[in-house]
């Protein structure tokens, strides 16, 4: 028997959760037909860190014309387009809200299905965009500056999370380490940058809760002991970065690992080990987790670092896996600061209310 | 036809207005819940909002409305390739107190603003032609900064009882900015760019 391949569909896809404004249209073989972002990281830069007003102002500047200019140079019409996708959270409301009211406008005007698309469930599905073949339950790390979960994702819509941050996401803690260090915003890129002339062996830094019995990562005591060995006078700058890297890689390791060994101890059938989220595109991280995977027989997929990082496609692609289940929403849909993957999961101790 | 959106405070209204004549108005106060109640409001107006232009207001007034506000314009706008213009906040509701208050000439508008800051702005009437003019630019005080610079008797908007109370005299009249008012509005005055009217300056410093 031959399955039947799906009815094409095309999907605009708009993000607007944190400092990225982005659109991207995307049909349902993962072709991304167009994609612009407008990134904000020059308004940011001055403060240290994103500074949610600023955003909140920017996105609603910018999101209209990048539309037009996704429409315009992929020679599409709005009439083209099956269904309107947008970010309804979580994520910096102010931005949110901007995003998720174009799409709603968009939808009443051109009469096009609206999917509200959780931000989370974007960076977990599009590693089916990079790899069609990867088919569902996969467990996945995502690791962003707002983020740091292990989930089992078993299908659209349906998260197991294994663990969470208790505190700090990993993205969080590259960024205050590079603002520790004096390496300036965004810290992911610049921290990662820095560690490339250091070495990871040079300064002593703790793994925070590596080999302890709960699943779950913390972030804020390595932060911590980055500020000390700064302070100290004792230690480069590059290893310092090096050192810090290494330490989260460790712990993103362990963490992930833990997570395997429970999933093949419930001998729960997973197709992959897959990491996502805008802390997937640093390219140490990468090479430590392949291994872990091929130590547990699995293959190891990651989407190309533009498509890892906050983007239109993503929320785009979500919105194919939800058309193609018809999983459509109301205009009157809710903007959330926080949304979830896995609303059952147990409270992490000690965490606050990111996780 | 013209689609009018006004999110710019706590009230939440749209309007399809042909020159002087309301043909559809919903209007609801709703604090803080544009983005979810605006879009299913359009979609209720008769031929889901179907206008030739869209104007809306674009504050000041609720940071987070005039945002929503001006998305959706300009998402509408995109949608049905009609033009977008905006108006206003302050100047609708002058408009629209000066027809309910035959005898004034004068009078300031006073808006509930961000950090215990209230947005004023005067304006005057011309009668009969009702023409407004703005006598002095849009600033955000607080109110007791307001009160001795406010010399206008009559004041109207959603913080015109706060600046009365600072002052200790004139009459205060509550009113909000609503889609249907925009009809007072003279031509020039919905011509716009569609881009928000703060009022004020980003709360965030450059660190040192």
């Amino acid at each position: 028997m031959v399955a039947e391949k799906p009815p094409m569909a095309l999907v605009l896809g708009l993000e607007s959760s944190c400092d990225e404004t982005a659109v991207a249209l995307v049909d349902n073989d993962g072709n991304i037909i167009a994609h612009h972002l407008a990134t904000q990281e020059i308004l940011h830069r001055p403060y240290g860190g994103v500074v949610p007003e600023i955003a909140a102002r920017a996105h609603v500047e910018r999101l209209e014309p990048l539309i037009r200019k996704v429409l315009d140079e992929s020679g599409k019409n709005l009439s083209d387009v099956d269904a309107i996708a947008a970010t309804a959270g979580p994520g910096l409301i102010g931005g949110v809200m901007v995003g998720l009211v174009t799409g709603k406008a968009l939808s009443l005007a051109c009469n096009k299905p609206l999917i509200a698309i959780n931000h989370l469930e974007g960076h977990a599905l599009t590693p089916r965009l990079a790899d069609q073949s990867l088919s569902f339950p996969y467990l996945l790390l995502l690791i962003s500056g707002g983020h740091c979960q292990i989930l089992l994702v078993k299908n659209v819509g349906e998260y197991r999370r294994l663990a969470t941050t208790i505190d700090d996401a990993g993205g969080e803690a590259f960024d205050k380490t590079a603002k520790i260090l004096g390496l300036g915003f965004p810290g992911g890129p610049a921290v990662e940058q820095e560690a490339l002339k250091g070495d990871p062996t040079a300064v002593p830094l703790p793994r925070p809760l590596v080999r302890s019995k709960e699943p779950h990562f913390s972030f804020a005591g390595l932060k911590t002991a980055v500020l000390r060995a700064h302070q100290s006078g004792l230690y480069k700058r590059e290893d310092i970065a090096a050192s810090f890297q290494q330490a989260v890689i460790d712990c993103l390791v362990n963490r992930s690992e833990k997570a395997l060994r429970k999933i093949e101890s419930e001998n729960t059938a997973i197709n992959a080990f897959v990491i996502a989220g805008g802390m997937a595109a640093n390219q140490a991280i990468r090479p430590a987790l392949t291994a872990l995977a091929e130590a547990h027989n699995l293959p190891f997929v990651t989407p190309a670092p533009w498509l890892c990082t906050d983007n239109g496609a993503m929320i785009a692609w979500a919105g194919i896996e939800r058309f193609r289940l018809g999983m459509i929403d109301t205009l009157d849909s809710p903007a959330r600061a926080r949304w979830p993957l896995d609303p059952h999961a147990e409270k992490a101790r000690g965490a606050g209310v990111k996780a | 036809m013209q689609l009018v959106i006004d999110t710019a405070t706590a009230a939440c209204s749209v309007a399809l207005i042909k020159g002087d004549h309301i043909i559809a108005c919903e209007k609801e106060i709703v604090g803080r819940g544009h983005a979810e109640k605006l879009l299913p409001m359009i979609a209720a107006l008769p031929d889901q909002g179907r206008a030739d232009k869209i104007i809306v207001d674009c504050g000041p007034g609720s940071f987070t409305g005039i945002r929503v506000g001006i998305a959706a314009a300009l998402a509408l706008g995109l949608g049905w390739d009609v033009p977008v213009s905006g108006y206003g906040a302050l100047d609708v509701v002058a408009a629209a107190a000066f027809r309910r208050h035959f005898n004034a000439s004068n009078l300031t508008v006073a808006f509930i603003g961000g950090h215990g800051e209230i947005f004023i702005q005067s304006f005057s009437c011309d009668r009969p032609s009702l023409h407004l003019t703005a006598l002095t630019p849009i600033q955000s005080l607080r109110p007791e900064d307001a009160a001795p610079l406010v010399k206008d008797s009559l004041i109207a908007g959603s913080a015109a009882a706060t600046l009365v109370k600072a002052r200790g005299w004139g009459e205060s009249e509550e009113a909000w900015p609503f889609a249907d008012e925009a009809r007072f509005l003279a031509k020039t005055a919905t011509t716009l760019p569609a881009t928000p009217i703060y009022g004020r300056l980003p709360d965030a410093k450059i660190p040192a």
